[in-house]
């Protein structure tokens, strides 16, 4: 399978995924570096919003 | 039996429909709903409560990102939750093979129907993306937990 990166497609199996989980206040995200040969050719980021806004209330206090 | 002190269920969902007009309001052509759209900010930009439009101030921008964002995917009304009136995209936000490369914390969402006024801002721990995908999820459509709520 063909990864697309900034160098191209390229093949899955020469690549390395490494995922990293982000624990946030109101957010959790999980950021997926892709390495080809040691150097970062893509990352992706999927990030969760938790929990939305009150209308009568602050963002700095969700 | 007495009566109870109480804003009505009914009126908090009807305002997130635009139903009533305490003030001067705008001239609406239809009963359609509005569109609004998701634009991503950079953790240096300055989006709060203050912010009372969309503007391309501050805003992400890179291979693959159009500025203004991305349209709301609105299948859902507002509903009630208890005593909540709440609201929530029915999609998620994607960016897909973005690069991004200065960090971004922050997504403005607004009303691109009316005059691109500015609904709400939410932050997040802030990102960068290379040649890939960006996708914020929204929250479950409840009354504790949508991404609007009035209680």
């Amino acid at each position: 399978m063909l990864v697309q990166t900034i160098k191209g497609l390229i093949e899955r199996s020469e690549l390395t995924a490494v995922d990293e989980i982000q624990e946030n206040d109101n957010d959790r995200a999980i950021v997926t570096t892709w390495l080809y040969k040691g150097e970062l050719v893509r990352q992706d980021a999927h990030v969760s919003i938790l929990r939305g806004l009150p209308m009568d209330g602050e963002q700095a206090n969700i | 039996m007495a009566n109870t002190q109480s804003v009505s269920n009914s009126f908090k969902v009807e305002l997130m429909n635009g139903i009533h007009a305490l003030g001067a309001t705008v001239a609406r052509v239809g009963t359609t709903k509005d569109d609004f759209k998701a634009a991503l900010f950079l953790a240096s930009a300055t989006l709060d409560e203050d912010t009372t439009a969309y503007s391309v101030t501050g805003e992400a921008s890179g291979t693959n990102y159009v500025a203004g964002g991305v349209a709301v995917t609105n299948a859902g009304a507002p509903a009630l939750d208890g005593s909540t009136a709440h609201w929530t995209p029915s999609a998620d936000f994607s960016w897909i093979n973005v690069t991004l490369s200065n960090a971004f914390d922050a997504v403005q969402i607004y009303n691109s129907t009316q005059s691109n006024k500015s609904v709400a801002v939410y932050t997040f721990g802030s990102q960068t993306v290379t040649g890939g995908n960006f996708t914020l999820t929204m929250p479950a459509s409840a009354g504790t937990t949508g991404l609007l709520r009035l209680a």
